[in-house]
């Protein structure tokens, strides 16, 4: 018994060592970025590793907004983010539904052909997805590049909300049936408002995703009208020169939206990756 | 019903038809009929979108492999002559070896130090919540940030990694990470292992914590080492989620071109080229939409099993 509680105490030490190397771990990367956007170039390209800025500035963040189009990424990848969450939420809706509760000859095809298409890399599609834009003049457009990322975000939404919708009680539609609702009427009455945590994980991954994409958003886009921020980041390379201070600026202002949205969400998006991401 | 559902006058007529219940079973046929016309009008968006954006598109990249198209001019059909000429290209082998080096390196580490912080996680401890949430934060972050912020990283002669090394007498020359040829490929993986381990993290704590405590008590009262109890009790209640976890990732580390794209393109000397950045090289630097469609179409064996699999176990608990 002695060695039992003496075997637990060790390994709660061994636990909170490793733990704190695991926090340096991840959060040291994310420190320096913040720092380095708060340093001025002198102090950015010198040969000392300060951990606290000798003269903190905003300098970095002034000549991001006052002399790059930065501003205008953040709006495009906004409208392109926006609109790709929600028409998945509509269309995820709408084909969840059917899958969930109405019975038709190929619905078990049609199931599995979503979670094959979930798994299938943007990166064997861009190839043949950059013909089909070019020849529908979709290149540099937002539509387009909503439309490339429905791709993916719309299998996912469709297969996450079919499982939630199963488990909604069918009696409680039945009931609605009954009193005269249409089919339509109870997905939006009845089902619905019983799976709000469902469709926040939906729109969560739908927007963080597009927000994300680096891929589509780089083939698909040259125009600076459309650029998204991902790619628009690459451009503060210019010729092989980084501008390290702005960069890192703007990455961290950046991947913020997503930041919140998973501090915000945090306890929904776990869940729905255990329910969704992996089941059984 | 089904159209009727989007007429709301007639939704009154709708639901005398569902309250009747005179003559059962033929009622029932004609309501299975139309709930299959529903059915389709419902999944109309998403089969568009399915069938033009991944089903078509992957066609194309099939038949696109066998041509010698090149952006912005028609191709020719020229069989399986891509496929012959990369399997005879030094850059292709060499592209192939990396892919699984990195693949299976980065998978592995990012299960181990996945299941650490997961168990970790799962002692008791005071603001473990807190603890989680920092450490799953890369999570949220934007690969393409990730990758921008460790190429700062290891920058050569401002780098903190450097610097730091400098400051603490730990090393007198710079060394150049991204470019040495015997270091590239390490970290790359390093920035892949950083992003990735999260995602693993969180599934396996999910998993951790759905594990009823009773099972460790009894293995306990057994007399069962903590060792023991490891391997008895939590890896077989873990091993579906193990399974799922390294498969999924496995098809999204192989697949991802960002990290190298954005910290080496491929260098020094094509030590880090992985097959996505190699496809994305050749198709967009080069030109050749087919030669790229081909390469990145090497992977498809791999993925073919991994999705069939996958299927199976996603759609499990649902499909009766």
């Amino acid at each position: 018994m002695r060695s039992m509680t003496g075997t637990r105490r060790l390994l709660k030490w061994v636990g909170n060592g490793l733990l704190v190397v695991l926090l340096v771990w991840t959060l040291v990367p994310f420190y320096w970025m913040v720092v380095t956007s708060l340093k001025k170039d002198k102090e950015i390209y010198g040969f000392e590793a300060t951990l606290v800025p000798r003269q903190p500035t905003l300098a970095n963040y002034v000549r991001l907004f006052a002399t790059t189009p930065f501003v205008k990424y953040l709006r495009n990848s906004t409208i392109i983010a926006v609109g790709t969450t929600l028409f998945s939420l509509v269309f995820g809706c709408l084909g969840a539904y059917a899958l969930a509760r109405l019975r038709f000859p190929g619905r078990g095809l049609i199931a599995r052909g979503l979670v094959v298409t979930y798994l299938v890399p943007p990166s064997l599609l861009f190839i043949p997805l950059f013909a089909v834009m070019s020849t529908l003049s979709l290149i540099d457009t937002h539509q387009g590049l909503i439309l490339a990322y429905l791709g993916f975000s719309v299998p996912f939404a469709t297969w996450l909300l079919m499982g939630y919708f199963r488990s909604v009680p069918i009696e409680l539609e039945e009931a609605a049936l009954v009193d005269g609702c249409t089919r339509f009427g109870s997905l939006v009455r009845v089902i619905l408002p019983m799976s709000l945590p469902a469709l926040a994980v939906v729109a969560f991954f739908a927007f963080t995703q597009s927000w994300n994409e680096f891929l589509y958003a780089n083939v698909f886009v040259n125009s600076v009208e459309v650029r998204t921020i991902t790619t628009g980041l690459t451009l503060f390379v210019v010729e092989d020169v980084f501008f390290w201070g702005p960069m890192m600026g703007a990455s961290f202002l950046s991947a913020l939206p997503p930041l919140i949205l998973y501090l915000v969400f945090q306890r929904w998006v776990v869940k729905g990756l255990t329910l969704g991401g992996v089941k059984g | 019903m089904a159209i009727r559902a989007q007429q709301p006058v007639a939704d009154r007529a709708g639901a005398v038809a569902v309250g009747a219940t005179g003559v059962l079973p033929r009622r029932r046929s004609r309501t299975l009929h139309q709930e299959g016309r529903l059915a389709y009008v419902l999944l109309t968006p998403t089969l568009l979108v399915v069938l033009f954006l991944v089903t078509y598109p992957f066609c194309t990249a099939v038949y696109m492999s066998l041509q010698n198209k090149m952006v912005g001019s028609p191709g020719r059909y020229i069989g399986l002559a891509n496929y012959l000429e990369l399997f005879h290209d030094e850059v292709f082998l060499r592209t192939a070896w990396n892919s699984v080096v990195y693949t299976v390196v980065a998978v592995a580490t990012k299960f181990v130090l996945g299941l650490t912080m997961a168990l970790i996680l799962d002692q008791p401890r005071r603001f473990n919540n807190f603890f989680r949430t920092l450490l799953f934060v890369p999570w949220a972050v934007p690969v393409v940030i990730v990758s921008l912020n460790w190429r700062w990283i290891f920058d050569d002669l401002s780098g903190f990694l450097n610097n730091f090394l400098i400051t603490f007498h730990l090393t007198h020359d710079i060394i150049s990470w991204l470019s040495d040829p015997a270091l590239a490929m390490g970290c790359v993986i390093a920035v892949v292992v950083w992003a990735g381990t999260p995602l693993y993290s969180m599934t396996f704590l999910a998993g951790l914590q759905a594990i009823p405590k009773e099972l460790y008590e009894a293995a306990e009262i057994d007399g069962a080492s903590v060792v023991q109890q490891f391997f008895y009790v939590t890896v077989p209640r873990l091993r579906t989620i193990f399974l799922t976890t390294v498969m999924l990732s496995t098809i999204w580390t192989a697949t991802n071109l960002q990290f190298v794209l954005i910290l080496t393109k491929g260098g020094p000397a094509n030590r880090t080229e992985i097959f996505p950045d190699l496809a994305y090289m050749t198709a967009l630097g080069a030109r050749r939409l087919g030669m790229g469609a081909a390469v990145s179409l090497v992977f498809v064996p791999v993925l073919v099993v991994l999705i069939v699999i996958l299927t199976r176990r996603m759609l499990r608990p649902t499909d009766d």
